[in-house]
């Protein structure tokens, strides 16, 4: 017995051991990040490397502060990542209902049309997007960031797939009282899938905060980018600055992880709980 | 049910003017408008506003973020004078511009007015993306002769005037007195050939403390461009139609500059890559660079180096002292929605006035004739004056092509093959000789 | 309720997503194709239909089959590395030990990290005077821009991360896996890897099909760690450089967008040709309940 609880700490030690190994390589690059951004030019490009600031130093956050638009950075990625969190939770869960729970004519075809999209690689659509784009004279817009995204096929399919697993009891009854199909969508099923609707919002939310290469593409003036292609504008423009443009990293992170810390539970049960249905 | 929606409506709603309010559009931002600042209600406001409902902001973009406070100085003088007329000055850095431009073309979202650039001129000009002035230069509005050499001649297309001329450039050698003081070794001066430049360069390298002699860097116009032409190659045949890079005075310039870093006279390209040759230069780690008369406010910026470096003329070469100039000018859009008001800020940025504010910020040297004198003196510790000299007997930059847009872009993607040492310094120039030769084809 | 205004509802519900998707997506998807038989002039205002010549241009480039090769190379390393890892820190997971929690936050981190301000972080780490990692290894090695080592920095980035995102699918998967199966096996006298082989991993297959087929089909369209941490004086570009790189390089720097076009179109037809052979496999080792 001993022997065996003892065996199981050594076992439950080394399992620590590995597991921290692995946090370190998990947060180590966000610590440089931060370091770096405190550091003066020439101590970042030290040779051997320094790993603390003689003196911590603000000069690279006024930098990157002053020399792009962080303020246009924020907002327009906060409404990006709104636009393309939002509708696409509604729309996609009122199709997916209908996909899963109504039988009409033309259900077949209309979701293939919808989840066929979800094969073709982004960057097929890019430049289509962009000539439509500048049809519409959206071309540098805050609009033409989201609007495309009002829909999404991926989060259309994956609730889909959760509608499909509810019992049709519950369903039945609510016809029986006269509901129309939107009411019991609205009622009855909505509720229960209610942590379904969260892992798309933040399955949506991740996503949207990452996009780089459409705002790259799309929007040129400063105060038109999201901060991934802000950030992107700042390597540009300060080249080997690196604490510049750690800080200006920093400023950019800051945002998602403090809603990460707030809602952590909600971010990973949500991912976790897309799985089981995936 | 009903009401939930309605409120996610109203609150996309007000999100959407509070993001609308934070882009700025639409331009009638009259925020400054102090005599009705106790009726705040919209409709006062509004009546009280008449005046300055004709008050537009225009959009200038610019390429180069230590010029912004002067092209900002120029925006404040300019709205001083037109109260109605506010200039919003952006900057898009060299490495995005042209790809944002050629995106923003087509779509017809340039900004008003923008710095436009020799080389990509014939693109935008012959696509009509540029508003032409040629009736307000033959009204007399602007008088193109007022700007140095033959600047003014640089943005015409077909007959068509496009520009006014902003600045011209030259390169200079900048060094580190300190570490040549270090040495023992006197400051380079105008008696100066290649192949002192490669010994004195060999002889300040310490590569064990991270300090070289020269970057030789990969660059085009304040790098191996210079060589070649001192070497007597060409980048471009004179008539635009055949490269040059395979020339073998071409090659030899080439291999001559990489050679020092074979020497270890220079940091290698990949040291380069991860902390830029300027950046090096300005933490004291280099001890000469070749370098552009607008990038002296960068220089000037760092205060490690700050009164520890100074500027000599480009070495010579076999054949002459190579040197590319090269004039930058401003244009304003085909298609901007502000054209009188961005006709009047163009205008105002041709004028003395803007020229001297340049000058005095010691942002470029300014086109405007007469002006370049107070630029030399924006600094007078240093010897300035070596880009103005240098002018004379320059090389103009080697735009005018159509494909240049093309070949430009390409260019440094195969030299940086050479220049990492994956393939030899001939084989690279020869590829780019071929690719420039496909390009020329090409736009035909 | 009649079938009539049931329809009525269901088309109505579905239209907003039908519209939209046909509009912004298919559309888009459908014009690729034509934009690839095209040859654009003035920043893409004026065409001319040219049939197969951007095709034939293109598999004329030996250029075009590096950079295929490097992407299905990409592919081959992040896919699998990112599966075993993730799968191995799930596993661990899973037991029942002290700080659970705390360790899945930590490896989700790089997830909600915007990947641009990552691979920033990894450019001054990779550095080869003054990089983190040469300084830890007493190495130096130019991780970047060294041919032999580009390909591996690129996907140890990517693993980086996306561990922590497929570890919680995985974690879920293994969650799902009724106990009394372990207690069976124990019985039988399974234990440690064993148990691993014979119960866990048959029913996790469906988790890690998944999982995947969506990073395939993620790691074809590697482009932004190349363009923020490669970058285009790189001389390890053309060891490294992805198919969406050239389409972004051709279509939005060399003013070539049909060129750029036939690009992308040709990783539409991969991804199609991939997932479907997915699909084939997956009778062979996918263990469906």
């Amino acid at each position: 017995m001993g022997g065996a609880a003892s065996a199981k700490q050594r076992s439950n030690f080394i399992i620590h051991l590995i597991l921290i190994a692995g946090a370190v390589i998990m947060v180590l690059p966000f610590i440089w990040m931060i370091l770096t951004s405190f550091k003066t030019t020439t101590e970042a490009t030290q040779i051997p490397i320094k790993i603390f600031p003689a003196e911590p130093s603000f000069r690279a956050y006024a930098d990157a502060i002053k020399q792009s638009s962080f303020l246009h950075y924020y907002a327009n990625t906060l409404m990006a990542a709104f636009m393309k969190t939002v509708f696409p939770v509604i729309f996609s869960a009122m199709a997916a209902f209908a996909f899963a729970r109504i039988r009409f004519p033309g259900s077949g075809l209309c979701f293939f049309l919808i989840i066929s999209v979800m094969m073709v690689p982004n960057p097929v659509f890019y430049t289509p997007q962009y000539l439509m784009m500048s049809n519409l004279g959206l071309v540098n817009t805050v609009t033409a960031l989201w609007i495309a995204s009002l829909v999404s096929p991926f989060a259309t399919f994956l609730l889909r797939q959760f509608f499909l697993g509810i019992s049709k009891e519950l369903e039945e009854a609510a016809v029986l009282d006269g509901c129309n199909p939107f009411q019991i969508f609205r009622h009855i099923m909505l509720p229960l899938v209610s942590s379904a609707l969260v892992a798309v919002v933040i399955i949506q939310l991740l996503w949207s905060w990452n996009e780089l290469q459409w705002p790259l593409i799309i929007n040129s003036s400063p105060e038109k980018l999201t901060l991934s292609a802000g950030l992107a504008t700042l390597v540009s423009m300060f080249g080997t600055d690196y604490p510049v443009l750690m800080a200006g990293a920093f400023m950019a992170v800051v945002p998602m992880l403090v809603l990460f810390f707030i809602f952590q539970r909600r971010f990973i049960e949500g991912v976790a709980f897309s799985a089981s249905k995936g | 049910m009903i009401m939930r929606k309605k409120s996610a409506t109203t609150a996309v709603g007000a999100l959407l003017a509070a993001s609308l309010a934070l882009t700025g559009c639409g331009g009638n931002s009259n925020d400054g408008n102090d005599a009705n600042g106790g009726a705040s209600s919209p409709e006062a406001s509004k009546a009280a506003g008449g005046d300055s409902q004709k008050s537009v902001t225009i959009s200038y973009t610019i390429w180069d973020k230590n010029q912004q406070p002067a092209m900002e100085a120029i925006a404040d003088a300019f709205t001083k004078q037109n109260p109605n007329i506010k200039v919003k000055v952006d900057v898009i850095p060299w490495g995005d511009y042209w790809t944002k431009m050629s995106a923003a073309a087509p779509a017809g979202t340039l900004p008003d007015v923008f710095w436009m650039h020799g080389g990509q001129f014939i693109k935008y000009a012959s696509g009509q993306f540029l508003e032409p002035i040629t009736d307000k230069v033959q009204a007399g509005e602007i008088d193109l002769n007022n700007y140095a050499a033959n600047l003014g001649s640089i943005y015409t297309l077909d007959g068509q005037n496009y520009g006014i001329p902003k600045d011209f450039d030259t390169i200079g050698l900048a060094y580190n007195k300190e570490l040549f003081d270090q040495a023992g070794i006197p400051y380079p001066d105008d008696t100066w050939d290649y192949a002192k430049l490669a010994e004195v360069a060999k002889q300040l390298s310490q590569p064990d403390k991270g300090i070289y002699g020269f970057g030789a860097k990969l660059d085009t116009q304040a790098g191996y461009w210079n060589d070649i032409l001192a070497n007597g190659g060409h980048i471009i045949s004179d008539d635009m139609t055949k490269s040059g890079y395979d020339e073998p005075a071409t090659i030899e310039a080439l291999q001559a500059r990489y050679q020092m870093i074979l020497d270890k006279a220079s940091p290698t390209h990949q040291q380069m890559t991860d902390t830029d040759a300027v950046e090096m230069f300005k933490s004291g780690k280099l001890a000469m660079i070749f370098d552009g008369s607008w990038d002296n406010g960068n220089l000037a910026s760092s205060e490690i180096i700050q009164g520890k470096y100074d500027w000599a003329p480009l070495p010579k070469g076999k054949v002459k002292r190579g040197n590319i100039i090269n004039g930058l000018g401003n244009v304003m859009s085909a298609k901007g929605k502000h054209k009188e008001e961005s006709w009047q800020f163009l205008k105002f940025l041709g004028s003395k006035e803007a020229a001297d504010i340049t000058a005095q910020m010691g942002a470029a040297i300014p086109a405007f004739n007469g002006t370049q004198d107070a630029w030399v003196k924006s600094k007078p510790e240093l010897n300035l004056q070596v880009f103005i000299d240098q002018a004379a007997d320059a090389t103009p930059y080697p735009s005018g092509s159509k494909s240049y847009p093309v070949w430009f872009a390409k260019e440094s993607e195969i030299m940086s093959q050479a220049w990492g040492g994956a393939i030899s310094v001939e084989e690279g120039a020869k590829k780019v000789a071929e690719m420039m030769n496909q390009a020329i084809a090409d736009a035909k | 309720m009649n079938s009539k205004s049931r329809y009525a509802w269901a088309y109505m519900m579905i239209a907003p997503t039908l519209i939209g998707t046909l509009v912004f997506w298919f559309y888009p998807a459908v014009y690729s194709i034509y934009l690839g038989f095209l040859k654009s002039e003035n920043f893409g205002l004026v065409n001319h239909w040219v049939g197969w010549a951007n095709y034939e241009r293109l598999f004329k480039d030996a250029e075009f089959w590096q950079n295929l090769r490097n992407t299905m190379l990409y592919v081959v390393l992040f896919v699998p590395t990112t599966i075993v890892l993730s799968t191995f820190f799930a596993v661990l997971l899973n037991a029942k030990i002290k700080g659970r929690s705390v360790y899945r936050v930590i490896y989700f981190l790089p997830q909600v990290t915007m990947a641009a301000a990552a691979a920033m972080v990894w450019v001054i780490i990779f550095a080869q005077d003054y990089g983190l990692l040469n300084s830890v290894l007493g190495t130096h090695v130019a991780w970047i821009s060294d041919k032999r080592f580009a390909m591996y920095a690129l996907v140890a980035v990517g693993v980086w991360g996306a561990i922590g995102f497929n570890m919680l699918l995985i974690l879920a998967g293994l969650q799902g896996i009724p106990r009394p199966l372990y207690e069976a096996a124990e019985l039988d006298g399974a234990v440690g890897f064993r148990k691993f082989r014979s119960i866990t991993l048959p029913l996790l297959t469906p988790t890690l099909f998944f999982t995947s087929i969506v990073l395939v089909i993620g790691a074809t369209q590697i482009f932004d760690s190349i363009y923020l941490i490669i970058g285009k004086t790189n001389v390890a570009l053309p060891s490294v450089r992805s198919l969406v790189y050239a389409y972004y390089q051709n279509s939005f720097i060399y003013y070539d967008q049909n060129y750029g076009a036939a690009i992308v179109n040709v990783l539409l037809l991969i991804n199609l040709i991939l997932t479907g052979f997915q699909f084939l496999m997956q009778k062979k080792w996918v263990v469906y309940d």
